[in-house]
């Protein structure tokens, strides 16, 4: 099934730059819809009103991290199957463990370029 | 004002012998006297080492704190806190405002440059080298911040070397500490940080754990992870 480049999707970091640096490789691929927040409680808040189709976000922020973010996202019965992507600094084994058994679907580490975030969207979302 | 115990001893042996020398004729009392004479020496010389233990023990507390303030001159906590925290604190700030300046106008020009009209080629490319030479110079910042943060390793390593020798020369130790809000915080939502010389787990090796079908992680999956 073709991926719907106008769905929207949550860009979550509580870095400006970092925002829009995934915002514009999300537009270069082809995503039309992306709305940010800039921490975890944010975007929580944000997801009760829409219905994001993927949500990137990024591990260490204040007051909600990302990881609370994801178990809040896979505890809510609405919300719960929204793909999720962690996009972070976080590199040791223990926060990837963590996070995959929080049932994040894929996991980026900081730095990383536009390949590699095509590369995993493709592996969460399908071709697109 | 009490007196000192060796003065008392003194007193008691004076009464004695001032009690012998009246001519007592008494065997017993006699005997009871030269024993008593006996015991004053005795706490005389008992008091008297102790006092010299006490004298000494105040002495060497005195030396120890003479030491200590010695130290803690050295140690120059006033320039430590008044300038070179401080100064070390700016230099910080300056670099988040210069790296943030600096990003500011690459993605600017970057973000401009892709939605540049390409109708007219000659026109985009004096747009492009415009930009590109803006992009250049806004990368200077690196030279500035490299300074900044040098000076900031300085007073670090300064800080260090003082405390250090403080330490050492006061045979400080280590006391236990309780875990403070925000580092339990930290522990408990797995917060480390970047890692010094890149990504501890590298993006192919997490790329491993995910490629699996399955939701869970398997043991093969972290021992891979460890290999």
């Amino acid at each position: 099934m073709a991926v719907d480049m106008s769905m929207p999707v949550l860009v979550v970091d509580d870095y400006k730059t970092m925002i829009r640096i995934i915002t514009n490789l999300l537009k270069q691929l082809g995503f039309e819809n992306i709305e940010d927040a800039a921490d975890g409680k944010e975007a929580f808040a944000k997801m009760q009103n829409n219905n994001y189709g993927l949500v990137i976000s990024d591990w260490n922020m204040e007051p909600m991290t990302g990881y609370e973010l994801l178990r809040e996202v896979r505890a809510d019965d609405k919300l719960k199957a929204t793909p999720f992507i962690m996009v972070t600094a976080e590199s040791k084994t223990e926060n990837v463990i963590a996070a995959k058994k929080a049932g994040v679907n894929n996991y980026i580490v900081k730095p990383f370029n536009a390949a590699t975030l095509k590369g995993k969207i493709t592996a969460v979302l399908g071709e697109f | 004002m009490v007196a000192a115990p060796t003065e008392v001893a003194d007193k008691v042996k004076g009464a004695i012998t001032s009690l012998k020398e009246s001519n007592v004729r008494d065997r017993p009392l006699v005997e009871v006297l030269e024993l008593s004479h006996q015991l004053a020496d005795a706490m005389k010389f008992f008091f008297g080492s102790l006092d010299q233990t006490i004298q000494g023990e105040f002495k060497y507390i005195a030396d120890f704190i003479s030491k200590a303030k010695d130290e803690i001159s050295d140690l120059c906590p006033n320039e430590i806190s008044g300038e070179r925290i401080p100064g070390a604190s700016l230099e910080l700030d300056a670099v988040v405002k210069d790296t943030e300046e600096a990003t500011e106008t690459i993605m600017t020009e970057a973000e401009t440059l892709m939605c540049a009209e390409i109708d007219d080629p000659a026109a985009y490319k004096e747009q492009v080298d415009a930009a590109m030479m803006r992009m250049i110079e806004a990368c200077s910042f690196q030279d500035l911040t490299g300074q900044r943060v040098n000076k900031v390793v300085t007073t670090l390593r300064h800080i260090e070397e003082r405390v250090s020798a403080f330490s050492e020369a006061l045979g400080v130790q280590d006391n236990a500490r309780e875990e403070t809000a925000e580092e339990k915080r930290d522990r408990e939502q797995l917060l480390n940080g970047p890692a010094i010389d890149g990504p501890e787990v590298a993006q192919d090796d997490i790329d491993a754990l995910f490629g699996d079908a399955g939701d869970d992680v398997n043991q093969d999956d972290i021992d891979a992870l460890f290999d």
